[in-house]
């Protein structure tokens, strides 16, 4: 407790909410002094919390300190601005409020160095300085498995990043993921479908900052049953550069990394990059080579990457189930020989509607009935009039 | 002197019978006109004052007011010039009250007494009650389309005094114009492959459902559009008119006649909701909803349109009508069309193909919230149109041809028209239970469809209406079967661009 009667922590969450701070700028303004001095210095003391007295005694040595910031590559002058900028922010902040805020929502709460503080974020080299959480920060104990991928995700890529989900899901394994459109939601719509381990999502805004907002349900759900992890504090919007951060802590969390669909460059691949940085093991979901979105992951295979089929394969990278099981025998109830008929004119490959209406010689009533038929039973999907043929039963 | 001359002016898309009072007495020189005139009619003052004195009339030394009656009708425009110019003549006694007996007049005043086509001539005939009615010689044409008068013109005031005092017979008028060329309508048989989406546009056709084509850029959309307007039948006498009228109002009427052929609007996508919907502060316009009275309404890149202008198509689609409130005037225009529209799945056009979409999450929603939900529920058919297989660009067998499909298109229009209604899609809930019961397989499927949430109670009765056209296209009696269903659910697939990216 300090002269102001708020932990520490108060201030350091404090200053995380300044303008453009990421964990490189909280670590160089809590180097410059103890928080509550750090804090007092930018608001030059005018703020009425804070004594005066501690302003003026430590205000020019940490102001001093923050401007000759060894690793800082701005120059002095950009130094000065941002300096300044994060003066107006703070004297515009209530620290007691703002803590409170924090206690309120039922937002937990850590600070690196902390016996709370999870393990493996403190051995990590570019470790979070703080972290902001909501759910059950136990839930991080077990094993955990990153699946990530492109936002612009395709059929297959969604469907297989749910079951993977699911899969790993049930059999006990951690699914991490970050919550964003496409293949992130996917998973997480697949661990949350199991009710097996418990979902742990990294997010890279606020936690009361819900991005995207098409994933509220899901970012709720995911709250109730896991654990949501964010180095940003409340209030904090999704800036672009925060992702890339963001990432690092998902690749820093996961025992295991499956990209399952990528473009060439993009977050997921990111990703990638700082699992392999840091050892981890990262896997990649094969995909057709002319499919863009699959573009990524494929590169992953040639450079090197396992290749993830299904679940199993997760399972056998991470040594927990040494014998691979077999295929699950097929559940498809067979198709009538109508629908057989229909089926064999159904390459490997979607197909646009109009393309079978030719191959089978059938009216577009007749074809309708039968193509429902067999999406009912789960050997086709149809999607924006291209039909595919769905390769094993998913129940 | 007091001088009555009847005449009209246009007050939306109708006609408002106005009498013109002259009267000249002594007093100051001046001249005057009341009766709630609006600026452009107002300045009729200098024309017909210019229009007297060069066609060799003197203008009355004394003092004139000119009263429009009803005065509760705002008058817009320039129709009653030629009106007041008789009504001046009279009351100052250069022209004898008998000579304009049982005559009404109508047109604009060149400043060399010139006589004009004004705007509206139809609906304004319509208006007056006189048994014989001067217009000027560019209105001949349309003002015979009613036909149930004499109609008499003359080139200039001179000219049409002297006919009126009988010193020269009336002058001929003009020639009919020649019957214009009718513009080649693009034939069906050219569409190769897009099976699928030539259905849908015949059942668009035949039983006047509105239609969204989502495609990426070059499906052939447009293309797909362009070829309904040589499906749908010839209008019929009554719609002509109402459509014919509404092109009079806006001035706009093409030469030749009714207009038969349904009418083909395509606004641009940066249409104002006024000039969409009608209105203006002024005279209150038609927009090109009413324009597409009768006929489509193609609504090309309808993503791009602004929320405002899609929303307020909402109530005309269903009601047929639109009506245009200002603080003072209210109006109601005929607004009954097929809607059709084209977009593309995604801002950046390529969202069908898998993973090929470079829109940022953003676009996509702010994509998605520009067409309401309420809009989209309002197309009976909505349809996926992909990009043609090349094979079939270029060795596809020759498809019907636009006759062949109209000739069955009529004949579901004449089944429709043995129901009560012009089209299938205008079949209440009560008279497709009556009238296209559902055979045992047709109920399970829809069925099937309510219990899982997929389709709503409104959603029933368009796959219901399209199902009927389809076994109307087909010649089937009795009930519908599974097949139409199943066929009408293909049809009225979600867009793609809504399905959210979340899994399953």
């Amino acid at each position: 407790m300090s002269s102001s009667g708020l932990p520490s922590d108060a201030f350091v969450v404090a200053l995380a909410r300044l303008p453009q701070v990421g964990p490189a700028r909280l670590r160089a303004l809590l180097r410059a002094g103890e928080p509550e001095q750090v804090w007092a210095a930018l608001c030059g003391g005018s703020n009425p919390g804070t004594p005066a007295a501690a302003a003026s005694r430590h205000g020019g040595a940490v102001l001093d300190a923050l401007i000759a910031d060894p690793a800082d590559r701005r120059s002095p002058e950009q130094r000065l601005a941002l300096i300044e900028s994060w003066g107006r922010a703070a004297r515009a902040l209530d620290v007691a409020t703002f803590w409170r805020a924090h206690l309120d929502a039922g937002v937990g709460v850590t600070v690196l160095g902390a016996p709370s503080f999870p393990p493996v974020f403190a051995a990590d080299d570019d470790p979070p300085v703080v972290l902001f959480w909501k759910g059950e920060l136990d839930h991080l104990a077990g094993v955990r498995v990153a699946i990530v991928g492109t936002r612009r995700a395709t059929r297959y890529g969604r469907d297989l990043a749910f079951e993977l989900g699911r899969d790993l899901a049930t059999d006990g394994v951690a699914v991490v993921s970050g919550l964003a459109l496409g293949i992130d939601g996917a998973a997480h719509g697949g661990a949350l479908d199991a009710a097996g381990a418990p979902p742990i999502a990294v997010v890279g805004s606020g936690l009361d900052r819900i991005y995207p907002r098409a994933h509220a349900a899901l970012w709720r759900r995911v709250a109730e049953t896991g654990v949501i992890i964010s180095e940003y504090p409340l209030g904090a919007p999704a800036a672009a550069w925060q992702f890339p951060a963001r990432n690092r802590l998902i690749a820093t969390l996961a025992d295991a990394l499956v990209v399952v669909e990528s473009q060439h460059t993009g977050g997921a691949m990111g990703t990638a990059v700082e699992a392999t940085r840091r050892g981890r093991v990262v896997m990649a979901l094969p995909g057709p080579v002319t499919s863009a979105a699959s573009d990524g992951t494929n590169q992953l295979l040639v450079d090197g990457c396992a290749p993830v089929r299904d679940a199993t394969d997760v399972l056998v990278a991470l040594g927990r189930d040494a014998v691979p099981r077999r295929r699950a025998a097929e559940t498809r109830r067979p198709p009538s020989a109508q629908g057989a008929a229909v089926l064999d004119h159904i390459a490997w490959q979607a197909a646009p509607i109009e393309q079978l209406l030719l191959a089978t010689g059938l009216d577009l009533g007749a074809l309708a009935l039968r193509l429902d038929e067999l999406e009912a039973d789960g050997w086709i999907s149809q999607r924006a009039g291209w039909v595919e043929r769905v390769g094993r039963s998913r129940s | 002197m007091l001088a009555t001359v009847p005449s009209a002016t246009l007050f939306g898309v109708d006609g408002v019978g106005v009498t013109v009072e002259v009267h000249v007495a002594r007093g100051l020189p001046g001249f005057t006109v009341v009766g709630l005139p609006d600026t452009s009619c107002r300045e009729s003052r200098d024309r017909v004052r210019a229009a007297l004195l060069t066609s060799g009339f003197s203008w009355p030394d004394s003092r004139t007011t000119v009263n429009l009656a009803p005065t509760t009708v705002r008058k817009i425009g320039s129709a009653l010039d030629l009106a007041i110019a008789i009504g001046v003549l009279v009351a100052s006694e250069q022209l004898s009250p008998s000579a304009i007996e049982g005559r009404a007049f109508l047109g604009e005043l060149g400043l060399d007494g010139t006589l004009r086509h004004v705007a509206g001539v139809l609906p304004i005939i319509e208006a007056i009650d006189a048994p014989e009615i001067i217009v000027p010689p560019g209105s001949v044409h349309e003002a015979s389309l009613v036909g149930d008068r004499p109609i008499r013109c003359a080139p200039d005031l001179r000219s049409l005094i002297d006919a009126l005092t009988a010193e020269s017979p009336w002058p001929r008028p003009p020639e009919d114009p020649a019957e214009p060329l009718v513009a080649a309508v693009p034939e069906l048989a050219e569409v190769r492959g897009h099976q699928v989406a030539r259905t849908a546009l015949e059942i668009a056709a035949a039983g006047g459902h509105n239609l969204l084509m989502v495609g990426p850029p070059g499906a052939g959309k447009t293309m797909l559009a362009h070829r309904l307007s040589g499906l749908l039948p010839e209008l019929d006498d009554a719609l002509a008119l109402e459509a014919t009228r509404v092109h009079s109002a806006a001035g706009v009427l093409p030469p030749g006649g009714l207009i038969r052929r349904p009418p083909w609007r395509a606004p641009h996508h940066g249409t104002s909701a006024v000039a969409m919907v009608g209105g203006g502060s002024q005279r209150l316009r038609p927009g090109e909803i009413s324009l597409a009275h009768g006929g489509v309404l193609f609504l090309d890149e309808l993503g791009e349109f602004s929320a405002v202008v899609l929303d307020a198509l909402r109530q005309p689609l269903e009601e047929g009508v639109i009506r245009i409130a200002r603080a003072e005037t209210r109006v109601e225009v005929p607004a009954d069309f097929l809607l059709v529209a084209a977009m593309n799945p995604c801002p950046c056009g390529e969202g069908v193909t898998a993973g090929a979409c470079r829109c940022t999450d953003r676009a996509l929603d702010r994509y998605r919230r520009r067409v309401s939900g309420p809009l989209l529920d309002r197309f009976d058919l909505r349809l996926d149109v992909h990009r043609p297989d090349p094979r079939a660009l270029l060795h596809g067998d020759a498809a019907e041809c636009t006759a062949v499909v109209a000739a069955r298109v009529r004949s579901v229009r004449a089944r429709a028209r043995a129901r009560g209604v012009a089209t299938n899609a205008a079949l209440t809930g009560s008279a497709l239970e009556r009238l296209a019961p559902l055979s045992a397989g047709a109920s399970a499927l829809l069925e099937r469809a309510l219990e899982s949430g997929s389709l709503t109670a409104r959603g029933l009765r368009r796959i219901w209406r399209v199902a009927l056209t389809i076994a109307d296209l087909a010649d089937h009696d009795g009930p519908l079967t599974a097949e139409h269903v199943a066929s009408a659910f293909h049809l009225r697939a979600e867009p793609a661009f809504l399905r959210s990216s979340m899994a399953p």
